[in-house]
């Protein structure tokens, strides 16, 4: 009896003697430190593991995406999910999530000395669907679509301190003023404004982004950074400007605003738009649409804008629609000049992609505006393109294994 | 579809091939007799054989038993059943005698006597079974502050995962299986449709008598599309008349009670009442980043206590009928009422806190029970069994604030009159309309053979909607799903010491639901119809060389097939994806049991179980796309080997202890992912956020006759958990430093009993996590620290025949 009494008292002392660890402590949140930040470029590769759901992004630090081999293998900063939305403002790079409505958590990275990527703060955000660079800022919109709520949210996150520093509302049946909703697809800071386009939508009955408007563009110009509306420019000669989470807008070095249209807008489910996917303008220092139209769609045979980055000078990078004369089909590459009205499918890529790194962050545009680089990502592989500009066409830079590439961002100090 | 052919073939020939071995005898002898327990109470139900023979009954109620038919000359007649030691007696018949021949039994149960009473949670009852199957004796846990789900944990080669506190979310892992591969029954009747007010871990241990835990192929009288295991929960149905009544008391604002009370009158009248209860705040402590309300910025990382996670749940379940008539063994028809309500404190994430939303729903269930031995034929058993939930759930999130982990909250546009929620504005409200019918027969040919046909039906449609946005209604989308399940058991006893089961299941689904499609990024949707309707087939066995050693075997191609809130979501935190595949699979079983004695004093027992399976569409719990709900998606091929061992030793009746460990494989072998001509990323690797290496010990010291009393007894138990820390992501994919893990723990409960007059008053004490270490499970959610539980229990019971 007495034997098994002490066996028990050794057993569990064993099992304490494991257990103890140590208690966390209570932590204040230290300042970032300011001097520790690697000075030069460096880029930011984030990829995703092919596997559906349940996997995450890793964040790929690279110097010279224009060469070489990159994996995921045992490399790369682990992101929590793979719905998430990437931004770089101020030499920071911002990692939000789209929570579908719920809030979530940002992570804010930073170079350091020594060239590692690093977390340097940790905020909430709410899922937004427009994010966009404005002055010190990062503005974001969450915008309803359906239900009783009608109320968009403007966030100022102030990307030097990491936290919201103003939120303003606006009401989106009031602000469409045609009975159906404005939802912002997107915006841009155009001089001391914020311009932000976007679509009637029915907002209702299962058809949420339908629209009994399909041959209308709209762009909303607020103040800044009171975020006080001033306007709507509205336009019939395109349908909406951009589209849901796609940044419509290409502001050049002159000052003109670019704006294009896929042509898209729907009433359940069908296409309804009768006008093209073109582009119009609004010249600088003004806030209505000028006679400029450039149709697209016939220059490129009939596709549809999908997407666009604005190069310079002019010149602009555009994702079409594969299939010409619908809303379907993988991306096809071209270069556009504005001013010339001219349209090349660039040459010397996969001949099916699959998809490719997003445009609303792309800032990897060379000094001399004669590159950019884009990810790409087809059935046998993925890769970082050099995308010459003036010949339009691309060749082969970095490959990138164990994952395929979602964006390509370039963060200078 | 080879191997499906030629199972079906098989199978055929297995199901006929009795029909062909029954011998026709010409009537000479017959043996009748009864057959008593040692306690001289007549024993229903077991088998009286002659050895080498064909010929074979069960004894009926009255432990009668007559064979007839028998050629003269010289016999071994032998009785066996479950929970009784093997009796054989030699007889010698005359030609056209008539003997009578009176034999008692000795109860397994007495022999194991030591194992039995302080193993703890074994019950050899339903092990002679060729199934591999564990009974854990929920009546020796009626002291413990366990509730079901805790009790399940301590079982060899389970893993209950919990999100949180009491009424969390929970999810199960047996042996490989996982989350709905293993089904959970009451009574023998599928848990699918019971609503949230009945899970496993808000139901107390008092409510069940026994729980049998199904390891790999699942008997086809429970039914269903288990996959790889089934839990089911047998509730007490004691004879006589009983009360039970307890009430414990513990940590974070918790009271639970429940009284179990039934009723048998000489007539046959059974009235059985349940009521439980289960209240927490759930306030305890967890270490969280704490932000600034105004600007959103993270300030500091503390430990908070919990402030919006009350939870509680009440239930009710009458059973009313009759009990051993002629036309009924059983017959009873039933109610059930539940009704819960549950803050919700946070998604799958602990980023963001809330302060307001909750859900609540109730279950308004009414059940018929029909059972009977020997209908229209000696030796044909019918159950029929049918429910209908008319309950609904709701979500409330209608208050416009932004809280953090100190309760503070941002009101601005709340008292701008800006109407928002805090996840998504909504007060929908469904009705899952769900019924369930089962109706088993088996027949028994002879001693050796024995036929067993089941279906199961359900029926689902859920119909809701959002008095926000009643304009809505009309463009609700279906969800609607059936699901028939026929099953068809060839069971064959060739002796005591080997019997085998051949069984065949034929499942079919239809689901109605809209498809989602996107044109550019919006979404649109279209009704569809899915059918399925695979066939399934296995083979199960047991041997045992010696009478302490037991063998098991089996083999089975089976099906899971998706359920309707996988395919619709639960509208809280399961987020449905209607593109979900039946999973397919072969699962390859073995398992050994051995037990012996050293000195009469102490003995031991060993238990182990392998598993190899090779499975399509392996449906695995994933985050969801926007890391805050969980959704269910297939995984093209997975391979999984689990291997799990127990062991048990018990020094006479004053000392038990046990260790068990399981350790699974599960890995990834979809070489190409869809559209994909590289070699998957993930091609070979273990599936993530899995807990894949995990064991329990646990020791109990008991002492008899304290206070000089002698039906006073004192027990002290410990119980310890080993789980091994595992990647939330893939492994082997990105920085080793910047990996997301749930890291290894330890936990530690220890608890006293006090049973006074032969336990009927009760005490017990539990202390959970008693180090205070951290728990984390699901996701990374924190789980309580250091808690400590009371519970009182009030237990009398009355024999019908005294």
């Amino acid at each position: 009896m007495f034997k098994i009494y002490r066996a028990i008292v050794a057993v569990a002392c064993i099992g304490l003697v494991f257990s103890a660890c140590t208690k966390k402590e209570d932590q204040d949140v230290a300042p970032a430190d300011t001097t520790n930040i690697y000075r030069g470029t460096k880029y930011i590769i984030t990829a995703t593991p092919t596997a559906s759901t349940g996997v995450a992004d890793y964040l790929l630090s690279v110097d010279d995406p224009t060469t070489g081999t990159i994996s995921t293998a045992g490399n790369g900063v682990e992101q929590d999910g793979t719905y998430r939305y990437y931004t770089v403002h101020k030499g920071k790079f911002f990692s939000l999530l789209y929570g579908q409505g719920n809030p979530g958590a940002v992570a804010t990275y930073r170079f350091n000395k020594q060239g590692k990527l690093e977390k340097i703060s940790d905020f909430v955000s709410e899922t937004v669907q427009v994010f966009a660079n404005v002055g010190d800022d990062i503005l974001t919109m969450k915008v309803p679509r359906q239900g009783d709520n009608k109320t968009a949210y403007m966030y100022r996150i102030n990307a030097d301190l990491s936290q919201i520093v103003d939120t303003k509302t606006i009401d989106v049946v009031n602000l469409s003023g045609n009975g159906e909703r404005a939802h912002f697809t997107w915006a841009k800071q155009v001089g001391n404004k914020v311009f932000a386009p976007y679509m009637s939508i029915r907002g209702c009955c299962s058809d949420a982004f339908g629209t009994s408007n399909p041959d209308s563009a709209y762009i909303a110009v607020f103040s800044y950074p009171d975020l006080t509306l001033e306007k709507v420019i509205k336009d019939n000669r395109t349908s909406y400007i951009g589209a849901y989470f796609n940044d419509g807008l290409a502001l050049d070095e002159r000052g003109d605003v670019y704006a294009f249209s896929p042509a898209a807008a729907t009433y359940e489910t069908v296409v309804k738009s009768t006008t093209k996917s073109a582009f119009v303008r609004i010249p600088a220092g003004t806030t209505s649409f000028d006679n400029y139209y450039f149709d697209v769609e016939t220059a490129s045979g009939g596709h549809h804008i999908r997407q666009q980055t604005y190069i310079g000078n002019g010149k602009i990078l555009l994702n079409m629609y594969g299939d010409a004369g619908k809303i379907s089909g993988g991306p096809k590459l071209a270069i556009a000049d504005l001013y010339n009205k001219t349209f090349t499918w660039i040459s010397g890529l996969p001949a099916e992609i699959v998809s490719m790194s997003t445009p609303y962050n792309n800032n990897t545009v060379s000094s001399d505006k004669g590159k950019i680089y884009v990810g790409i990502n087809a059935a046998d592989g993925s890769w970082i393109y050099v995308v010459d500009v003036n010949s339009a066409s691309a060749t082969k830079g970095m490959t990138v294994e164990g994952g395929k590439i979602t964006s390509i961002v370039k963060v200078t100090n | 579809m080879i191997y499906l052919k030629m199972g079906t073939r098989l199978l055929f020939f297995f199901l006929l091939a009795p029909f062909f071995l029954m011998a026709q005898n010409n009537d000479l002898c017959v043996i009748s007799g009864q057959i008593k327990s040692e306690t001289g109470e007549p024993v229903e139900g077991i088998l009286v054989s002659l050895k080498g023979t064909a010929s074979g009954v069960y004894t009926d109620a009255k432990g009668n038993y007559k064979i007839e038919g028998i050629a003269s000359g010289t016999y071994t007649l032998v009785v066996y059943g479950m929970g009784y030691v093997v009796k054989e007696k030699e007889i010698t018949l005359k030609p056209g005698e008539n003997s009578v021949v009176n034999l008692q039994v000795k109860s397994e149960a007495q022999q194991m006597e030591i194992v039995e009473v302080y193993g703890r949670s074994q019950t050899k009852e339903i092990q002679q079974q060729a199934y591999n199957v564990v009974a854990v004796d929920a009546k020796k846990l009626h002291n413990t502050t366990l509730d079901l789900g805790q009790a399940l944990d301590r079982v060899s080669g389970v893993r209950v995962r919990e999100s949180g506190g009491l009424g969390s979310r929970m999810s199960f892992t047996l042996n490989g299986f996982t989350g709905r591969q293993v089904r959970f029954f009451m009574d023998g009747i599928p848990m699918e449709n019971f609503g949230s007010s009945f899970q496993l871990n808000s139901i107390p241990v008092n409510f069940a008598e026994r729980i049998e835990i199904y390891k790999g192929v699942v008997p086809i009288w429970l039914g269903s599309d288990a996959m790889g295991g089934a839990v089911n929960i047998v509730t007490s149905a004691l004879p006589g008349s009983y009360l039970d009544a307890s009430y414990t008391y513990g940590s974070f604002n918790t009271h639970r009670s429940a009284v179990n009370a039934g009723y048998t009158s000489k007539k046959g009248l059974n009235v059985q009442v349940s009521l439980f209860q289960n209240y927490s705040d759930n306030n305890y402590l967890i270490y969280a980043p704490v932000i600034d309300i105004k600007t959103s910025a993270l300030t500091a990382t503390k430990w908070v206590r919990r402030f919006h996670d009350k939870y509680h749940n009440e239930a009710v379940v009458v059973n009313v009928g009759v009990v051993n008539k002629k036309y009924a063994d059983k017959l009873l028809f039933g109610f059930t009422y539940g009704q819960n309500y549950a803050d919700i404190q946070t998604d799958a994430r602990m980023a963001v806190p809330y302060g307001t939303p909750y859900q609540k729903g109730n279950t308004i269930m009414p059940t018929f029970r029909y059972a009977k031995k020997d209908l229209f034929l000696k030796g044909l058993d019918v159950t029929v069994s049918a429910n209908y939930n008319l309950g609904y759930n709701q979500v409330i999130d209608t208050v416009n604030r932004r809280y953090n982990w100190l309760g503070q909250y941002n009101n601005d546009f709340e008292k701008n009159g800006i109407k928002g929620g805090e996840r998504n504005r909504t007060l929908y409200k469904f009705r899952n309309n769900s019924g369930i019918a089962v109706a088993v027969a088996n027949y028994r040919l002879s001693a050796r053979h024995t036929i067993t046909l089941s279906n199961t039906y359900n029926t689902f449609n859920r119909l809701g909607s959002d008095e926000l946005v009643p304009e809505n209604a009309s463009y609700e989308q279906p969800r609607y799903n059936t699901k028939n399940i026929i099953g068809l058991g060839y069971k064959f006893d060739l002796n005591e010491k080997w019997n085998t089961t051949l069984f065949g299941k034929y499942y079919s689904q239809v689901t109605k639901y809209s498809e989602s499609y996107t044109v550019i990024t919006e979404q649109f949707y279209r009704e569809k119809k899915k059918l399925m309707n695979p066939l399934g087939y296995g083979i199960a066995t047991t041997y045992f060389p010696h009478r302490s050693l037991q063998l098991k075997a089996s083999f089975e191609k089976t099906y899971r097939l998706p359920e309707p809130d996988e395919l619709f979501g639960d509208q809280v935190d399961l987020e449905g994806n209607v593109g979900l595949r039946a999973e397919s699979s072969f699962n390859y079983n073995l398992g050994l049991g051995y037990n012996f004695q050293i000195r009469k004093n102490h003995r031991i027992s060993f238990e182990a179980t392998g598993i190899y399976r090779d499975a399509q569409d392996f449906i695995r719990q994933v985050l969801a796309i926007n890391q805050v709900r969980y959704t269910m998606e297939n995984r093209g091929k997975v391979l999984i080997k689990a291997v799990e061992g127990e062991i048990r030793y018990s020094y006479k009746k004053v000392f038990s202890a046990g260790f068990n460990t399981t350790y699974q494989d599960m890995r990834n072998y979809t070489k190409y992912e869809p559209g994909q001509q590289v070699v998957s990323d993930v091609y070979k690797y273990q599936l993530p956020n899995f807990p894949y290496l995990f064991s329990n010990a646990d020791a109990s010291l008991f002492f008899h006759g304290l206070g000089k009393k002698k039906g006073n007894t004192l027990s002290l138990g410990y119980n310890f958990l080993y789980v091994h820390g595992f990647y939330l992501y893939w492994p082997k994919i990105g920085g080793k430093d910047d990996k997301l893990d749930i890291p290894l723990q330890f936990n530690h409960d220890i608890n006293i009993v006090y049973s006074m007059a032969d336990g009927k008053y009760n005490i017990s004490f539990t202390c959970r996590n008693i180090l205070n270490n951290e728990q984390y499970d699901n996701f990374k959610l924190q789980k309580p620290g250091r808690a400590f539980y009371i519970k009182l229990r009030y237990f009398i019971r009355k024999n019908a025949d005294k």
